[in-house]
């Protein structure tokens, strides 16, 4: 059988165009493999949320007790000055688990000082001293104070907020804000070196009060109110000084006049 | 290769690409039909999930409201504690002074009582003494004069304790 030349070339043609087809759909499939969605992963049964920071409560409740006070009200004192034949009250705060700082005039003439703590647990004072140049006087405890206080390293300057933790008229435990408002040398002459003004309101029974800057820090020691209202601190650099220098004599006692 | 043997080789390719276009058609199918099915599974486990971690977090929602609502009414209990603790010390404070300060009035009452007591003993002891001093000078030349200037001498002693009492009593009240 005799075929036509054009016939035997479109037929050449057609496989050749077939094995092309054939070579290019083969390329496509492989080449559709790779932008195929993969099969899904399995789904998990539960996720992890993102760690968050927790807050601690840790820096609040180191300054907590268990009854909810803060350290600054627990480390007041009222003290009961029983005197011969007298009596009066004032306040202070601890330095230490068995030392007091209060006002020399607190503890004078006493025939025996009682104190009292923020709950009304009573302490038994063993021994009292005060300081030679100074209105300030360190009691000695037999029992444990519940807290105590740090001592600021600078003197708090003019402006600087204070709060003053006491006893005034020797009622409820009061906390007290205010500024100091100027220096100035002792106007009852009973310390050497320069005093602070503020105005916190003190009262009568105040003397002997903490007080204290932004971080509970002592800064100073109420000790005597003006008649403007203006209240006098001894300043921290004060009680320093008398303490690293121990200038202490015991306090006077009405008993052995 | 002769013509007569293109056609028959011809269509053998064109079958073969023809079968391997199809059996490709197939599995790609079969795998987008697998694939879809395991997204669609996925898809309804994520939504199970979310639903449960949402339910959860709905459950957190409400525990965490509830907490802070205890919270708070804890803190009001505490301030009212905090308060009655102070009231209380400040109660038992006071207390403490008006019993000291009754302590040394008891004292003082009790040290002006004896000093009074004392003055009265004394003065007694000394009106005593001086009746009795009267009555021996009235009989003066029965009594030796020595004995009388000696008795005269511890009259004048006893009045003199009770004058002292009286200034004891006098600075006792004084005080």
């Amino acid at each position: 059988m005799r075929t036509d030349p054009v016939s035997t070339n479109l037929a050449r043609r057609a496989l050749t165009t077939a094995r092309a087809g054939l070579l290019l759909l083969t390329c496509a499939g492989l080449a559709a493999c790779g932008v195929l969605p993969p099969v899904a992963d399995p789904v998990p049964t539960s996720v992890t949320p993102t760690a968050l920071a927790v807050p601690s409560p840790a820096t609040s409740s180191d300054l907590l007790s268990p009854d909810g006070f803060d350290a600054v009200q627990r480390m007041a004192v009222r003290i009961r000055n029983v005197g011969c034949g007298r009596l009066s009250t004032g306040s202070g705060f601890a330095l230490d688990p068995h030392t007091l700082v209060t006002n020399k005039h607190v503890v004078a003439d006493s025939a025996q000082l009682q104190i009292s703590t923020y709950d009304g647990h009573d302490l038994t004072a063993s021994a009292t001293s005060t300081a030679e140049l100074a209105d300030l006087a360190l009691v000695r405890t037999d029992g444990e104070l519940p807290s105590w206080a740090t001592l600021a390293d600078t003197d708090p300057k003019v402006g600087d907020r204070i709060t003053v933790v006491g006893y005034p008229e020797g009622r409820a435990l009061t906390v007290t804000d205010g500024t100091v408002v100027a220096t100035t040398t002792d106007p009852l002459n009973l310390s050497l070196g320069e005093v602070l003004v503020t105005d916190a309101p003190v009262e009568p029974g105040s003397s002997g009060s903490a007080a204290l800057d932004a971080d509970g820090r002592v800064v100073g020691v109420v000790y005597a109110k003006s008649a403007s209202g203006h209240s006098y601190l001894l300043p921290v650099s004060t009680l320093r000084q008398v303490l690293e220098q121990a200038t202490f004599g015991p306090a006077p006692s009405c008993t052995t006049r | 290769m002769s013509d007569l043997a293109l056609v028959p080789r011809r269509r053998r390719v064109v079958t073969v690409a023809l079968a391997a276009a199809l059996v490709l058609s197939l599995t790609l199918s079969t795998y987008l039909i697998v694939a879809a099915s395991s997204w669609r599974g996925a898809a309804s486990g994520w939504e199970r999930l979310a639903e449960a971690h949402a339910t959860e977090a709905a459950q957190a929602t409400e525990d965490l409201a509830a907490a802070r609502t205890e919270l708070a009414a804890t803190r009001e209990q505490l301030d009212t504690a905090q308060a009655r603790i102070t009231a209380l010390a400040d109660e038992k404070a006071q207390l403490g002074d008006s019993n000291e300060v009754q302590r040394q009035l008891t004292d003082y009452q009790a040290r002006v009582s004896a000093a009074a007591a004392n003055v009265a003993t004394s003065l007694a002891s000394c009106v005593d003494a001086q009746n009795q001093l009267i009555g021996y000078l009235g009989e003066r030349e029965r009594y030796d004069a020595a004995s009388l200037e000696r008795f005269a001498g511890e009259v004048r002693g006893f009045c003199a304790e009770a004058s002292s009492a009286n200034r004891r009593l006098q600075q006792e009240l004084a005080r």
